[in-house]
């Protein structure tokens, strides 16, 4: 049914605009990105089900797999960060301009 | 060691792919190798350049996962040579220009460049650039060509002008970076050959950059101008390299430039051709003065060889005389 599609393709671009237009701190971005991936996971279950084909089952765990590994990382780089700099706002990553 | 296996795993992965979810977990393997390597050395800059690295790629990546679906949905395929659907075709288009650093989408390169060690950027130039490079060859015949065009010719041009300003050697070569990746995405739906020639003959030319770089561990302008001390000859060859890179007739990196521009006529996008080279022109400016600042000038106090250092020299000869 075309309406759930749409509906979740509107929580992707949704994400997708949260992250590029931040608010203030870095955490939301992340969120956001972990969002946008779950609702990919969610349009792969839905195209394998409704095409009942075995072979293309796997893909929606693997992606799960793969972003296991992701957050992981993110959140080794959130700590990073937080050991680093005192705040987690993002008007910190200006270091990098000189 | 473990890192640079992955790395190599993740690109053999994205190369040898013909799903786009082996695609996908390719790149993803290759920004989790990367992210520990740029921020190996627990300094701010690094970390920083880790996160926005981390950031940007992770986006693309997702949206090209969203393009293969929506490709999927509608026709069905998961392969990649079979892009069908046009919204997808762009947003693919779009995520591959994030990853490889495209205008309008170039915003995060010579930062993390900057904040990286000289041989992860080496890295982060010449390998990270090859496993997108190879999606859009595998998509070439299904972009689209204004689109790619207009990036190519704006990416030159960024290149050329925000690199006029810089001193510090590695935003230098992260803007060149990018002005040569917009040589080689104008030709893609054209010959897509020429892009694999221009890549190679690139990440020759600028590693070999890199490595020279890496063993004066000349990071601004000012240390270049008195690393003739250290090793001579590695500073003649460095300035053969860079103007190879600029993209002068006898060297080798003119031959890309050359066969493009011949392509480019041929498909009648004579002005087109005639925009990239007087952009490139401005690149040619800084290439110049990287040159002149290695080679020409002397210090203020004249001091002769102080240390002698352990050179990748060969690499340095190879590239000009190619």
């Amino acid at each position: 049914i075309p309406l759930i599609y749409i509906n979740i393709i509107l929580t992707f671009t949704i994400s997708l605009l949260k992250i590029l237009i931040y608010h203030s701190h870095l955490i939301s971005s992340l969120l956001y990105l972990k969002k946008i991936i779950l609702s990919l996971f969610i349009i792969t279950t839905l195209t394998t089900l409704n095409t009942h084909s075995l072979l293309t089952n796997i893909i929606p765990i693997t992606i799960l797999i793969f972003t296991t590994y992701k957050t992981t990382i993110n959140l080794t780089l959130l700590i990073s960060i937080s050991n680093t700099y005192n705040l987690n706002y993002i008007h910190n990553l200006n270091l990098l301009q000189y | 060691f473990i890192l640079m296996l992955s790395l190599a795993l993740g690109t053999m992965i994205t190369i040898t792919s013909n799903h786009w979810v082996t695609a996908w977990a390719g790149l993803e393997i290759n920004t989790l190798a990367i992210i520990p390597l740029i921020s190996k050395s627990h300094h701010p800059r690094a970390i920083e350049a880790a996160t926005k690295y981390f950031l940007t790629q992770a986006t693309a990546s997702a949206l090209m996962l969203f393009s293969s679906m929506t490709n999927a949905w509608s026709s069905g395929q998961w392969d990649i040579t079979q892009l069908t659907n046009p919204p997808s075709c762009l947003l693919l288009t779009a995520a591959i220009a994030i990853k490889l650093g495209l205008t309008p989408f170039h915003f995060w390169f010579p930062e993390v460049l900057q904040g990286s060690s000289l041989t992860t950027a080496l890295l982060l130039s010449t390998a990270m650039k090859l496993p997108p490079t190879t999606i859009l060859l595998l998509t070439s015949h299904s972009l689209n060509p204004t689109l790619l065009s207009t990036m190519a010719i704006m990416s030159i041009a960024l290149g050329g002008w925000m690199g006029l300003n810089q001193t510090q050697t590695r935003k230098i070569l992260a803007f060149s970076s990018i002005s040569h990746l917009g040589w080689m995405t104008i030709i893609i739906t054209y010959n897509p050959k020429l892009t694999l020639l221009t890549f190679y003959l690139y990440s020759l030319m600028t590693t070999s950059i890199f490595l020279s770089m890496n063993s004066t561990n000349t990071l601004k302008l000012s240390t270049l101008m008195t690393s003739w001390t250290k090793a001579p000859m590695l500073n003649t060859t460095l300035m053969l390299t860079l103007l190879s890179l600029a993209g002068l007739p006898p060297l080798t990196g003119f031959l890309p430039k050359w066969l493009i521009i011949q392509e480019l006529t041929k498909q009648e996008m004579t002005t087109t051709a005639t925009i990239i080279s007087m952009l490139s022109l401005l690149g040619l400016f800084f290439y110049l003065r990287l040159t002149y600042c290695s080679t020409i000038t002397l210090p203020p106090n004249s001091s002769n060889k102080m240390k002698q250092w352990s050179i990748k020299k060969p690499v340095n000869t190879l590239t000009p005389t190619l």
